[in-house]
C-alpha cells in the first residue's frame, strides 16, 4: 500500500517534472506590455494602499477594508466582517461586496472583464480588487486579493493579498487564477470620481444604486462627473436633476431635467420628474403642456403610473385655484 | 359580535395589501428615481411581487448561512431589487472569497504548468 502510494508520488512528480521541462521549452512573450493602454506608466506601484492582514476566510472584509481606507472611509476588515462576510460560505460574496461601500458614502464599480480595464484603474491611481480562482471548475477556491501595482518591464503584477504585504505575481499566472475567477474586479470611488476606465451605462447604474442611500450632496457630485464626461447621456441629466430636486434646488432640478429632455424627447422619467419640479415651482400650466401629449389608458408600468399620478396632481393644481402663473415659469429654461 | 378567525385573518391580509397600495401611491406622485430609469434596471423588469420574494429567499438563505436575525435585517436592507435577485437565484454557489490552503496551492501549479504548456490557454480568442 504504502509502495504504491509511493509509486503514485512518483509518477506525479515525473508528469510535473516533464510538464516543467516542456514549459521551459515554450516561448511565451510577455503579457503586460500588451496590453499597456495608451498613456499608461510603464510601471506603477500604489506604495501609499494601506495592508490589512487576513483572519481565517476572511479575504473579503480585509481587501474591501483596503480599497475603502485608500479612498479616505473610516473602516476596519472587523467592522467589514458582520457586512460582508457569511460564515456557511466561509467567505463573502461579490454582490455584497460591492454593495458595502455605499455604506460608507462611496460608489463601487465593477470593470469590464479585461486585463486593460485593471492596468488603466492602477494607472489613474486607484487599487483594483480581484477575484481569483485557485482551484479547479468543479472544485472552486475564491480568494479575494488587491492589486496595487504592475512592471511591464518585468511582467508582473504587485498584490496586497491574505498576510503579505507585498506579493509579486508573474503576469501569466495572475491570469491563470484571475481567468478562473471569472476576470471579475472592482473598484471603490469617492462621489464626483468616475474609473478611467468607465462605461457610461455600468458607471450610471453605480450611481443610480448609491442615490438610494446617498445625501443628495454626494449624489450631486456622483451625477456632475458623468455630466461632465458623458454630457450626451440623458441618465446623467436626470441623476443630477433628482440630485437638485432632493436639496430643494428645484429651478436647476428643472433645468436638468429639460437637458435630458431635450436629449431624449420620448424619455417619460424626464418629463415626469420636470412636470413634477415645475409644479412644486408653481407653474402648473407649464408642467400640464409637457404632460398633455402623455395618454395611456392603463399604465403598463410603475414609470406610466407616475406619469399619470403627477398630471392628476397638475390637473388638481389648475382647477382648484386660478393660477397666474409666475413669470420665472417662462424663463426657466 | 364576534368574527371568526378567518375572517380576522381575510381582514388582516387586506388591511396590509391596501396598505402597500397606499405607499405605492404616495410614492409615484412625485419624481422618479434614477434607479428606475437606468436601462440595466428596466430590462430586468422588476416586479413588486419578485422582488418580494427574492427578499424573503435571501432572508432565509441568509439565516441558514449562520447569521443572527439583526445582522440579517441590516445585509438584506442594505441591498436593492436587482441585487437581491441575484442573491436569490445563487446564493448556494456564487464565488465567495476565502481562503487559499496548501493542498490548492498544488493544484493551482499544476494549473499554471498545464496553462505554460499549452495544453490549456486561457488568453486564445473566444
Amino acid at each position: 500500500m504504502k509502495k504504491r502510494a509511493a509509486g503514485l508520488a512518483a509518477r506525479f512528480t515525473f508528469l510535473l517534472a516533464s510538464a516543467g521541462l516542456l514549459s521551459a521549452c515554450v516561448t511565451r512573450e510577455p503579457f503586460i506590455p500588451g496590453h499597456l493602454p495608451a498613456g499608461a506608466q510603464r510601471a506603477v506601484e500604489l506604495d501609499a494602499t494601506p495592508f490589512f492582514s487576513q483572519d481565517k476566510y476572511q479575504c473579503g472584509p480585509a481587501a474591501l477594508a483596503t480599497l475603502l481606507v485608500a479612498s479616505n472611509a473610516d473602516t476596519t476588515p472587523e467592522a467589514l466582517v458582520p457586512v460582508v462576510y457569511l460564515p456557511a460560505r466561509k467567505g463573502s460574496l461579490q454582490v455584497e461586496m460591492l454593495a458595502a461601500p455605499r455604506k460608507f458614502g462611496r460608489l463601487s464599480y465593477a470593470l469590464s472583464r479585461n486585463l486593460e480595464s485593471v492596468i488603466e484603474e492602477l494607472a489613474a491611481g486607484r487599487p483594483v480588487l480581484v477575484l481569483h480562482n485557485y482551484g479547479l471548475s468543479f472544485w472552486p477556491r475564491w480568494h479575494y486579493a488587491v492589486v496595487i501595482g504592475y512592471d511591464a518591464a518585468t511582467d508582473r503584477f504587485i498584490l496586497r493579498s491574505g498576510k503579505k504585504r507585498r506579493q509579486e505575481w508573474r503576469a501569466r499566472t495572475f491570469m491563470v487564477a484571475w481567468h478562473h475567477g471569472g476576470r471579475w474586479a472592482m473598484v471603490v470611488l469617492r462621489p464626483g470620481e468616475t474609473p478611467a476606465s468607465a462605461d457610461p451605462t455600468l458607471y450610471l447604474q453605480s450611481a443610480a444604486d448609491f442615490e438610494r442611500g446617498a445625501s443628495p450632496a454626494d449624489s450631486r457630485l456622483a451625477f456632475d462627473a458623468a455630466v461632465q464626461r458623458w454630457p450626451a447621456e440623458p441618465v446623467a441629466w436626470i441623476g443630477r436633476g433628482t440630485a437638485e430636486y432632493r436639496a430643494g434646488n428645484l429651478a436647476n432640478a428643472a433645468r436638468d431635467y429639460a437637458t435630458a429632455l431635450r436629449i431624449d424627447p420620448n424619455n417619460l422619467g424626464a418629463r415626469n420628474n420636470l412636470a413634477q419640479s415645475l409644479l412644486d415651482l408653481g407653474c402648473p400650466a407649464r408642467a400640464l403642456e409637457l404632460l398633455r401629449a402623455v395618454k395611456f389608458d392603463a399604465p403598463a408600468s410603475p414609470l406610466e403610473a407616475a406619469v399619470l399620478d403627477t398630471r392628476k396632481h397638475v390637473e388638481a393644481a389648475l382647477t382648484s385655484t386660478p393660477v397666474v402663473e409666475p413669470s420665472r415659469c417662462s424663463s426657466l429654461f | 359580535m364576534k368574527h371568526s378567525p378567518w375572517r380576522k385573518f381575510a381582514v388582516g391580509i387586506l388591511s396590509v395589501a391596501i396598505l402597500n397600495m397606499g405607499m405605492a401611491g404616495a410614492a409615484s406622485a412625485a419624481i422618479v428615481d434614477t434607479a428606475e430609469l437606468v436601462t440595466a434596471d428596466r430590462a430586468a423588469d422588476m416586479s413588486v411581487v419578485r422582488s418580494q420574494l427574492d427578499r424573503a429567499e435571501v432572508r432565509a438563505q441568509m439565516e441558514k448561512m449562520g447569521l443572527d436575525a439583526a445582522a440579517v435585517d441590516r445585509r438584506v436592507a442594505s441591498l436593492n431589487d436587482r441585487e437581491l435577485h441575484r442573491l436569490a437565484v445563487d446564493m448556494q454557489n456564487a464565488p465567495a472569497g476565502g481562503d487559499a490552503v496548501w493542498l490548492v496551492g498544488a493544484v493551482f501549479i499544476v494549473l499554471i504548468i498545464l496553462e505554460l504548456t499549452g495544453v490549456i490557454d486561457i488568453f486564445k480568442k473566444t
